[in-house]
């Protein structure tokens, strides 16, 4: 059964593509808008990794980490953040909070596709 | 994701679904269970359809309590899933699986 | 990977998001900028430059790189953001948008004046970054290979790379997996041979299941290099110990590996020979030879160690965070979902056609007098006409986001023409169907900039005349009978009755011995050939009279009226219906003609009797309840010939449907009411569109066809032909 990953950023655009990389990888992808529209996402089915926006309306990628460790059922699961290289102190925060993988922004699609497959096979 | 059931001549301990982190607080207290019996320890590996790091090291440290407390232990009808793990990381002997070293 | 699809929605989006930004930026200016409005500006680039990344665009990512930059400083408080650097913002919108725009159109690369006017907004942003302009270059490489140290010695006779790795005990907690590391090294190349390290173990009591204890030594055979290793552990480096030893690497660095890690030595060269990574005699003759060169000589392993991550971030338990203050508004726009435009016109296209067959299916059992099957007819009836309205709301749109576009608009034009001029905003909320929204940008603009340009004094004038010195111009939208009124009002002058009217006699568009009323003079302003050089607005380097304003909004099936007051000010009034594609109907027949009049637009059905008719007959007007009531004959308008004399059956009565348009009252005169009906309008083919009085044309439920009467143009038609002008009643 092939891996959930979950999307989450408030760009339609990047989302749509990162969904069509990853599913070419033989993924699933499910997407969210900001961190509230992935909580509860992450209610729904399982998710085996969560790659996320630092910058989002509503609740932050920062935030959504420090939420997601909370929950037993995805303490450990792995979280990528997408960073810039302006945001070092984002990055750190995250990786404080328990994201320690990143991709920094902007990427192509199949630098994504690496970076998950290093944090888990589809 | 287990149980352990008491048979004639071995404590018996079947892990099932996932061998992986999240379950690997709870499948640690089945095991110290398993450990206290007399029995000799048998760890049905059939129904694991995953496993990760954790619970790899969670086997090795069964192996070798087992060793320490001259108990025998033997891991039965390991899966796929597991079958793999151990050849990635070059266990299958370790584990009493005959094959060539891992690659 | 086909990104077609994605592409359409990166443009979508990325022009929403230069709206935003634009408008956020607009309000900087009025009141002190939040973190808030600063954090969404910020957001937008990022966001742009983000997507961008993902297709390749790479002009867009390193313009939009140095607005997110600056604006990143200015997020932190360490660039405060003043007018000019909200000019240079909002200049590098319009950058950002005509990059987007170029993209949009197809073209590779920007044209030479795109980009360097590209240029030059970088060089007046780098000012605020304080930095070179090339310091300014989108992101290095993340790895950085560790440089190559030099050695000298005796050399392992191995092709493969040794890998060692020792993981934190954190590693899980961090949602990593080595296991997972391990999978993926063997796409780059073949694992020859591992060791799984467990000698961490700790004893079972102090054993904790989530911690990491295991450690890997991997010979690995491949040809990429070593940044390609190093890549694939990049998420641990922190959280582990990782030697990567190329092939062929010198005996001393094996034996310092070995060193340095924290099991036996004996036991870790076993491992190493076991790995094939080592021969026996190479492992001696390294111990040897290292026992021998002492300690004196300290060989730099910093340069081969990556990262020595024995220090663990402790994850720092932060405070619960205080849940953050949504506004509704957000939480709205988090349950929006986009639709492909003309799957919804498909969807209403449908509808149409279900409200047509709803219709048949009720005639029918209307025929068949069975009172079930009118229940289920009304019942379904009902339900038709709920879903038709809700599709048709699908399409209605809120006017607030072509209304804060005149934010810049104003704000441009007022530094262009040397007038402080301010713009209100209200009906924001005020919904209308997306195509009317669409066309009603540009003659907006036009209104807008003849309010400015014509309309709001000098501010001379305007203190002579004791006014408040900042000019107001209003946008404002509202639902009225049927129809959406936007109004462009502003405190300006007013128009000058007196030389409208004798420029139109002028220029031959009205008699000079004719008696307007002021709405009719004002609308003169629109006849075609009236505008002047001095009334044509130069807009994005077009010049377009006001004539044009008028036809795009009759396109619209509106109207646009003007009142206005001498000092004080004009408004200028466009009706828009609220949607083009289904109207409620009254059906009405003449001779064996079927037609519909909108049915928002029927005041009321007369009977016209045959005295009057006879005493009136050359009149055309009745006394309506002691009104003065124009009406038109559809007979004669459309030249019908009298079913009498066809075929018998015209009885001689007729009736008056009284209509009001745009507060003007008329009466219509047909043979027939058939009463409300829901209408589908199908558009008339380009060779009618001559014809006036006729907006449309429908398929009745027994499939014949009516045409949908236009009542402002047969208003406007009657209008022209009378010889005197018509003392239409103002209500």
């Amino acid at each position: 059964m092939a891996k959930t990953i979950l999307i989450v950023d408030d760009s339609a655009s990047l989302r749509q593509v990162v969904a069509i990389a990853l599913k070419g990888g033989g993924y699933d992808v499910i997407e969210a808008c900001d961190g509230v529209d992935a909580l509860s996402k992450l209610n729904g089915v399982k998710v085996h990794l969560i790659i996320s926006d630092v910058n989002m309306p509503n609740m932050d990628g920062i935030t959504l980490v420090k939420e997601v460790k909370k929950l037993p059922n995805y303490k450990f699961t792995p979280i990528i953040m997408l960073t810039t290289e302006s945001q070092e102190g984002k990055k750190q925060e995250g990786q404080a909070a328990g994201a320690k993988a990143w991709v920094v922004k902007p990427f192509k699609p199949e630098q994504m596709l690496s970076a998950v497959s290093k944090l888990i096979l589809p | 994701m287990g149980s352990s059931k008491k048979k004639e001549a071995a404590t018996r301990l079947t892990l099932e679904g996932e061998l992986t982190i999240y379950m690997a607080a709870e499948l640690k207290e089945k095991l110290a269970a398993a450990l206290q019996a007399e029995l000799p320890l048998e760890i049905d590996l059939s129904q694991i359809g995953e496993i990760d790091t954790a619970g790899m090291q969670l086997l090795l440290l069964a192996k070798r309590e087992c060793v320490a407390r001259n108990k025998s232990i033997e891991f039965l009808a390991p899966s796929q899933a597991v079958l793999d793990g151990w050849q990635l990381c070059n266990l299958s002997a370790e584990f009493g699986v005959q094959t060539d070293a891992a690659g | 990977m086909n990104l077609d699809a994605a592409l359409q929605t990166f443009l979508v989006e990325s022009r929403e998001l230069l709206e935003d930004m634009e408008s956020r930026l607009l309000q900087t200016e009025s009141e002190a900028a939040d973190a808030d409005t600063i954090n969404a500006i910020f957001r937008a680039a990022h966001t742009i430059k983000g997507s961008a990344g993902l297709f390749g665009l790479d002009d867009v990512v390193k313009f939009t790189h140095v607005v997110e930059s600056v604006l990143d400083k200015v997020r932190d408080g360490n660039v405060p953001l003043d007018s000019n650097l909200a000019d240079i913002f909002l200049e590098s919108c319009d950058q950002i948008s005509a990059l987007v725009d170029n993209v949009a159109n197809g073209n590779d690369a920007p044209d030479a004046a795109l980009e360097q006017k590209g240029s030059g907004l970088i060089d007046r942003l780098n000012v605020y970054l304080g930095v070179a302009p090339q310091a300014v270059a989108v992101a290095a490489p993340t790895v950085v290979a560790a440089p190559e140290i030099e050695r000298s010695g005796i050399v392992a006779d191995t092709d493969n790379w040794h890998i060692s790795l020792r993981f934190g005990t954190d590693v899980f907690r961090n949602g990593m997996d080595p296991l997972a590391f391990m999978r993926y090294l063997r796409t780059l190349g073949e694992i020859v041979a591992v060791s799984t390290i467990s000698d961490a173990l700790p004893a079972f009591d102090a054993f904790d299941a989530e911690s990491c204890y295991l450690g890997f030594e991997i010979n690995f055979k491949s040809d990429v290099d070593k940044a390609a290793i190093e890549g694939v552990f990049e998420f641990v480096r922190e959280d582990a110990r990782i030697t990567i030893l190329s092939p062929r690497s010198c005996i001393a660095d094996y034996i310092e590996l070995i060193r340095n890690l924290p099991e036996e030595e004996m036991l870790l060269g076993d491992i190493l020979i076991k790995c094939g990574t080592l021969s026996e005699q190479e492992l001696n003759v390294g111990l040897n030879a290292q026992a021998e060169l002492a300690e004196e000589i300290s060989l730099p392993l910093g340069s081969i160690l990556i990262g020595n991550g024995a220090v663990q971030a402790d994850v720092v338990e932060a405070a619960v965070e205080k849940q953050q203050q949504v506004k509704d508004a957000k939480n709205k726009q988090q349950r929006l979902i986009r639709i492909d435009a003309d799957k919804l016109d498909h969807l209403i296209g449908l509808i149409g056609e279900l409200v047509i067959a709803g219709a048949g299916a009720n005639l029918i059992a209307k025929r068949s007098a069975i009172s079930e099957m009118l229940e289920a007819g009304e019942l379904m009836g009902n339900l038709i006409e709920e879903v038709r309205d809700t599709a048709l709301s699908i399409r209605m749109v809120q006017i607030g986001e072509t209304f804060s576009r005149f934010q810049r608009v104003v704000r441009d034009v007022s530094k262009e023409i040397g007038k402080d001029i301010g713009l209100i905003i209200n009906g924001a909320e005020t919904e209308l169907d997306k195509t009317v929204v669409e066309k009603i940008g540009d003659p907006l603009m036009h209104l807008v900039r003849n309010s400015m340009d014509h309309g709001i004094e000098k501010a001379e004038v305007r203190a002579e005349r004791g006014k408040p010195l900042q000019g107001t111009i209003e946008l404002n939208a509202f639902h009225d009978s049927g129809s959406i009124v936007i109004e462009v009002s502003d405190d300006g002058g007013g128009l000058n009755k007196d030389r409208i009217l004798s420029k139109a006699i002028e220029k031959g568009i009205v008699p000079a011995n004719h008696n307007l009323s002021d709405p009719e003079i004002y609308k003169l302003i629109f006849a075609a050939g009236f505008s002047t050089a001095e009334q044509v607005t130069n807009l994005s380097g077009r010049g377009v009279g006001m004539d044009v304003v008028r036809q795009n909004i009759e396109a619209l099936r509106g109207t646009i009226s003007i009142a206005s007051e001498m000092g004080v000010g004009s408004t200028m009034s466009i009706r828009l219906p609220l949607t083009l594609a289904i109207i409620d109907g009254f059906l009405v027949q003449v001779g064996r003609s079927a037609f519909v009049i909108p049915l928002d637009m029927v005041v009321e059905c007369i009977e016209l009797n045959t005295n009057d008719r006879d005493q009136e007959q050359l009149r055309n007007y009745i006394n309506l309840r002691g009104e003065v009531l124009p009406y038109i004959r559809l007979r004669e308008f459309f030249e019908i010939g009298k079913e009498s004399e066809i075929d018998g059956r015209f009885d001689g009565r007729e009736n008056i449907v009284v209509v009001r348009y745009a507060g003007v009252k008329v009466g219509i005169v047909v043979d027939t009411l058939h009463g409300e009906f829901q209408t589908v309008i199908k558009p008339m083919g380009k060779i009618f569109s001559h014809i006036r009085g006729i907006g449309g044309s429908t398929i009745l439920a027994t499939g014949e066809v009516a045409l949908i009467i236009d009542i402002r143009s047969l208003i406007e038609k009657v209008q022209a032909n009378e010889p005197q002008p018509l003392q239409l009643l103002n209500e």
